[in-house]
């Protein structure tokens, strides 16, 4: 087999994404929030490395991730790096670092805003914008590693007259502190070696974490999960307007962004909508074909026309039914390749869709393999996966979703030995 | 069956929540017999749930058929109530210590209602303690746990323990995302589910 030159990191994503064989695997953690490690791994990690010992800057409060900073990202031999957004899912900038501990008694770092409260139980409590003065947004159990957000219910709100404005306060256009933030981070990383990924704004349609708004004071609307779903069952019509008024603003946004930021960005993630559970989808696929697919392609389309970036759609579950709705809506790569998932075969999909989407995941269950399993067990199952996925290109080595707390780190280890053992570095 | 009762079946398997609301109006005006619009109601969920299992429907046609149930029994509960009519089994219900996703627990509970079982829903992050508390409180058939969090897999093993170790009979069921068949027999519950629908058929089992 012809093995190209050495790439850079750059490169080699793209390569991979592009479906040519890169010189290696290409390797993702910490790039996105659905990429990442929990900020308890990332510290036992940097420990494991040697790595200078400092507290772990958490970059994405609701699921506790922790920064996987440039030295762990040499260390693992990762690929990307990130832009985060300029706001957490909490609605506050992640800027002046304090120092917090953890339920579990981790010190890590949180932006100065990161405001919480604990009740009588050890709950805590965090606050959007860190104000605590209005009601909270997150709450984390005693014994929890994440937040979940807290359903805050408009008391006004009536299921039988919906209003647009009310599910589309959070989408506006870009303000200038916005640009200025955009312009600043793409100086940071303007001629990085590495790939560029960046989470798109307001190009989730749906996103389920996204609808009870946890980034609002008080939000309107549409805001209960249930809710939500029962929205494309009741009234897709509603959906539809909605996602078009969202993309209408995005694409306005988008156009700002490349302006800003286009040269350096390689990988957008536009969308992290789940359309799967364990076993099923949660819409159908006439139905994801009818509100979803028009919006996608609309975004998508823009994307390939106007700029070089690469898109990127997440959704978790037996999705197997959708993937070609994806593959129509132009989407790039597909994360994070539930393999457990019903219907979600590994070989299968590598043949049925490996030549016309790359898959950015299926490296490892982080439900099982990963948590639960010995070094051996995952070693054995990333090498498989690798086998699978990896001849053509069309793969970008990730977990299958963020590493969750309590992983063994030596499983985590074994991961990365698997794969350095796959490229032929061990 | 007559025409208010068929009308109130349609209701339920399409989730249309203001038809169901004034056909169980209409019937219960015509002095139908409460335990009739009950049956109805359970033949309207148990269609949504063959429908579900066989992938024709999904998550949010059976929550907008349970949201059109509720809407009727918000009419038929008292009148059940006042005619001395309870379900046969009852299940407690909660998602595990340190979770608080609620989204396949709340399914389970509202198709586990659509069967007729009376449900006691303890919530999010419930401990052992607490599930102790309800066994000898509801004296339930069943206890359904949740998990969707791979951290709180051994909190779900705990209360299991915790719940064979009690002097009771009731049996205990378990799902969630990461949760398997495997898991299930390893922590020693009596059975495992991969959604909804087919939760009510192992309820139903457990109870035989």
């Amino acid at each position: 087999m012809h093995t190209p030159t050495a790439m850079t990191s750059k490169e080699r994503i793209r390569a991979a994404i592009d479906h040519q064989q890169p010189d290696k695997l290409p390797l993702d953690f910490g790039s996105s929030f659905i990429t990442g490690i929990h900020c308890s791994v990332v510290e036992q990690l940097r420990n494991h490395y040697g790595l200078e010992k400092r507290p772990v800057k958490i970059c994405e409060p609701y699921q506790m991730l922790g920064e996987v900073e440039d030295d762990l990202l040499d260390a693992i031999g990762a690929d990307v790096k990130p832009i985060f957004p300029n706001r957490t899912i909490f609605g506050f900038p992640n800027e002046n670092w304090k120092e917090w501990k953890t339920p579990w008694g981790q010190t890590v770092l949180v932006s100065e805003h990161f405001k919480t409260t604990q009740d009588n139980s050890g709950n805590t409590y965090i606050y959007p914008e860190g104000d605590t003065q209005a009601p909270p947004s997150g709450h984390m159990p005693q014994t929890g590693y994440f937040f979940d957000t807290i359903e805050r219910l408009d008391p006004d709100f009536d299921e039988d007259d919906l209003k647009l404005e009310d599910n589309l306060e959070e989408f506006g256009l870009m303000s200038r502190s916005e640009e200025a933030y955009w312009t600043e981070q793409a100086a940071k990383v303007r001629g990085s070696n590495r790939a560029i990924s960046t989470h798109l704004n307001g190009t989730g349609l749906g996103d389920i974490a996204l609808v009870p708004a946890p980034f609002l004071k008080n939000p309107k609307g549409v805001r209960g999960v249930a809710d939500w779903y029962m929205l494309t069952a009741d009234e897709p019509e509603f959906l539809a307007e909605l996602f078009d008024r969202q993309t209408e603003i995005a694409l306005q946004n988008m156009e700002k962004l490349n302006k800003i930021a286009g040269d350096v960005i390689d990988v957008v993630v536009v969308c992290g909508t789940d359309f799967g559970t364990q076993a099923s989808l949660f819409c159908g696929v006439p139905k994801v074909r009818e509100i979803w697919l028009p919006r996608y392609k609309r975004i998508n389309d823009w994307i390939h026309q106007n700029t070089n970036w690469r898109t990127f759609k997440h959704s978790c579950g037996a999705i197997e039914p959708l993937i070609e709705t994806f593959i129509d809506s132009g989407f790039d790569t597909l994360n994070p390749v539930q393999c457990s998932a019903t219907g979600m075969d590994p070989l299968g999909l590598k043949e049925k869709y490996g030549d016309r989407i790359s898959f950015w995941g299926a490296g490892v269950n982080t439900q099982q393999t990963l948590p639960f399993g010995s070094p051996e067990d995952v070693r054995k199952e990333v090498l498989n996966r690798c086998e699978t996925f990896a001849p053509g290109g069309g793969f970008i080595f990730n977990a299958i979703h963020n590493v969750q707390a309590l992983t063994p780190v030596e499983n985590y280890i074994a991961m990365i030995d698997a794969i350095k053992e796959y490229n032929g570095d061990k | 069956m007559n025409e208010t009762l068929e009308k109130l079946v349609a209701a339920i398997k399409t989730g249309k929540r203001k038809d169901a609301k004034s056909a169980t109006a209409t019937a219960l005006e015509n002095g139908t017999e409460p335990q009739l619009i009950l049956d109805a109601l359970t033949e309207g969920m148990n269609d949504v749930g063959v429908r579900f299992r066989a992938n024709e429907i999904f998550v949010p046609e059976v929550l907008v058929a349970a949201r059109a149930m509720q809407k009727s029994m918000d009419l038929l509960e008292p009148v059940l109530v006042a005619s001395g009519i309870e379900p046969e089994f009852s299940v407690v219900i909660g998602t595990v210590q340190g979770d608080l996703h609620d989204i396949g627990k709340n399914l389970v509970g509202m198709m586990l209602k659509g069967a007729n079982f009376k449900v006691i829903d303890l919530g999010t992050d419930v401990s052992a303690d607490a599930f102790s508390a309800a066994i000898k409180e509801h004296n339930p058939n069943v206890i359904a746990l949740s998990a969707l969090l791979t951290t709180t897999m051994p909190s779900m093993e705990e209360i299991v323990d915790c719940i064979n170790a009690m002097d009771t009979d009731v049996k205990v069921m378990v799902g969630g995302a990461p949760v398997t068949q495997e898991f299930a027999d390893k922590i020693g519950a009596h059975g495992f589910s991969t959604d909804a629908a087919s939760a009510v058929e192992l309820a139903k089992k457990l109870c035989a």
